[in-house]
């Protein structure tokens, strides 16, 4: 059981990181990016690709070992984004969205087709993980030090970026593009430059994911699980809020992982339709914020700066 | 050549019903629909549903169905729009009345997508499903082969968008859409009720996606996700097209359906002479994307686009 905890928090520390990279993209930038799942599949197969042994089965072999590897798991992403953002981010709210989810398709169809690459569906297996040989049994605590402790430290990063100049600038043309190019900031460069930032951090993320479970397939990274659970995990805590985001996080992932006991009540005959009734949860939630409270449990975090606070 | 163009214009003519629903949501309450491609779905199983309920009246001419299938396309059309409006009063309207932003809108769409999807794969379970025999085709000169279901998908959806233009231009509901997409404070003022006008919005753009998915179910097959492979096909006919264009996005339609089918026959032929070894049909959606950045590159507000900014 406290296994199963500890593996919980593992996920939803990943699903964490991922979850404020994409609330630093939207809630703080305004880029509505139906993408993030990708930049999660990229890291998570640059990381599963430098770290693996060489194989005649797909691209490997170059054994870069643990940490390392996350960095090219941050570049890879990171780059890829910085190519779309030229096109990309030439398009403001719905067609930039509708942009996003049409690249992740592309990359999602190259990671299913390609077998030279990624092995198609058949997935990466035996990917290392970090110090398991030494701890099989309480493997999920040591793996919930690395990840919990990249979460917290992504969150204290986050929190200081969108508090520094820098990040006034991003809040600042969220609100208002013209008023920012008025003041000489030059707006679409610091949309460049949040896209690669979130997306590099959501890879990271996926380079955690690969490491904890040591095998990847394009399963892993349907539009549900990839993208949704993401933006419903932003949604419930409030976007623009990293610390709501975070419980935001915690309640969806445990939702979802709860739900998988509703499962084991119906007869094994229903046992597929009743992945979908997961599904339909998910979605439900979503509406439910929606409708009763759009702004998100905790709703946007007020920034004051420290000489303008009263007390 | 011409067999890809054959398949482009069948395609077309699919991804031509859905964008015409895009662009009017679009146009009209102002947001991209990302549940549309789960509507296209709906509309396809309900009428696997009433072909199941309805007597077989036989084959009409040489088609693979007959009267039955008409009449299940029709209430297929009408139970499509139910759900639609249903989910509009639940949801849709409440965030009106809130004047929430576009952007939020969309995303609840795609909350929808994922509450349509289950609800469709719980009811019909994840398999395929078809509505009838396969269909050999009739060879043509030149090497063309049509299967006679591909008249009539190509037929039906050329009479639903004249009559959805005829429509749209012709009567007082369709000139009242018209000034409210043009300006909504100016069309109230002058006694256009804007509910009615989004509840007629809803019922058109359901319905044309129902037969949209009902032809590609006559073509290929039914299965739950298929909606969600046509929606960027779909978004992409609407912005070649240019948002809220009429014209554009059955240009648009035609355009995305075509250079799919024969970009990806023309270059499958080009790798087969260099010898790569690359599926292209496996990368077909890919094509409609690379054509939106072309077209946003050169012409930002779309061919036919009219709106500044």
């Amino acid at each position: 059981m406290l296994s199963y905890i500890a593996s919980y928090l593992v996920m939803a520390s990943i699903y964490g990181i991922i979850a404020l990279a994409l609330n630093f993209q939207w809630g703080f930038s305004g880029l509505m990016n139906f993408g993030i799942g990708a930049s999660y599949m990229l890291g998570a197969y640059s990381a599963a690709l430098l770290s693996s042994a060489p194989t005649a089965e797909h691209l490997g072999g170059f054994g870069v070992p643990f940490p390392l590897d996350l960095v090219g798991a941050a570049i890879i992403p990171g780059f890829i984004a910085f190519l779309i953002g030229f096109p990309a981010l030439k398009l403001k709210g719905g067609p930039f969205a509708i942009a996003t989810l049409a690249i992740h398709e592309i990359i999602y169809l190259i990671v299913h087709n390609e077998m030279w690459l990624t092995n198609g569906v058949w997935g990466i297996r035996d990917i290392s993980r970090p110090l398991y040989s030494q701890m099989p049994q309480q493997y999920d605590f040591f793996y919930l030090l690395i990840a919990g402790g990249m979460l917290i430290g992504f969150y204290f990063f986050f929190q200081k970026a969108v508090r520094s100049p820098w990040g006034r600038v991003i809040r600042g043309i969220k609100v208002d593009e013209d008023m920012a190019l008025m003041s000489g900031k030059y707006a679409w460069s610091y949309k460049m430059q949040s896209f690669v930032l979130g997306s590099a951090i959501a890879g990271i993320a996926g380079g955690l994911f690969v490491h904890y479970t040591g095998f990847v397939s394009p399963t892993n990274f349907t539009p549900l699980m990839a993208t949704f659970i993401v933006w419903l995990m932003v949604m419930v805590g409030g976007s623009g809020n990293n610390r709501g985001v975070l419980v935001g996080t915690f309640f969806v992932w445990g939702v979802w992982t709860g739900s998988e006991f509703l499962t084991d009540f119906f007869p094994g005959s229903m046992e597929t339709r009743a992945g979908f009734m997961r599904m339909f949860l998910m979605g439900i939630i979503l509406l439910i914020v929606i409708i009763t409270r759009p702004q998100g449990i905790f709703g946007k975090e007020k920034i004051i700066p420290k000489y303008l606070r009263s007390e | 050549m011409i067999g890809p163009l054959v398949n482009g214009i069948i395609l077309g003519s699919i991804i031509t019903l859905g964008a015409i629903g895009v662009t009017l949501v679009a146009d009209i309450l102002n947001f991209f629909n990302f549940a549309h491609g789960a509507i296209f779905t709906l509309g396809a199983y309900f009428t696997y549903l009433y072909l199941n309920i309805l007597p077989d009246m036989g084959s009409m001419f040489s088609l693979s169905f007959g009267g039955s299938m008409l009449i299940a396309i029709v209430l297929s059309m009408a139970s499509t729009s139910v759900v639609v409006l249903f989910f509009d009063k639940i949801i849709f309207r409440t965030l009106r009345q809130r004047d929430a932003s576009s952007l939020f809108l969309a995303l609840t769409s795609l909350g929808l997508v994922f509450v349509m999807k289950a609800t469709i794969s719980m009811i019909w379970g994840p398999q395929v499903h078809y509505y009838g025999s396969i269909q050999s085709a009739i060879k043509f000169p030149l090497g063309i082969r049509v299967k006679p279901d591909e008249f009539f998908i190509v037929a039906a959806s050329l009479i639903l968008v004249l009559v959805t233009y005829l429509f749209l231009k012709y009567t007082r509901l369709g000139k009242a859409m018209r000034a409210t997409s043009d300006n909504v404070v100016l069309a109230q003022a002058s006694g256009v009720g804007t509910e009615k006008i989004v509840t007629w919005t809803w019922i058109m753009s359901a319905s044309l996606a129902a037969l949209g998915g009902t032809l590609y179910g006559i073509e290929v097959q039914i299965r739950p996700t298929m909606g969600w492979s046509f929606l960027i096909p779909m978004f992409v006919a609407v912005i070649v097209g240019g948002v809220g264009s009429f014209g554009g996005a059955l240009v648009g339609g035609m355009i995305i359906g075509i250079s799919e089918e024969l970009i990806t026959s023309l270059l499958q032929d080009m790798f087969l002479k260099l010898n790569i070894r690359v599926v292209m049909s496996a990368y077909k959606p890919a094509i409609a994307f690379v054509l939106i950045i072309f077209v946003l590159l050169v012409r930002p507000h779309g061919i036919f686009g009219r709106k500044g900014g």
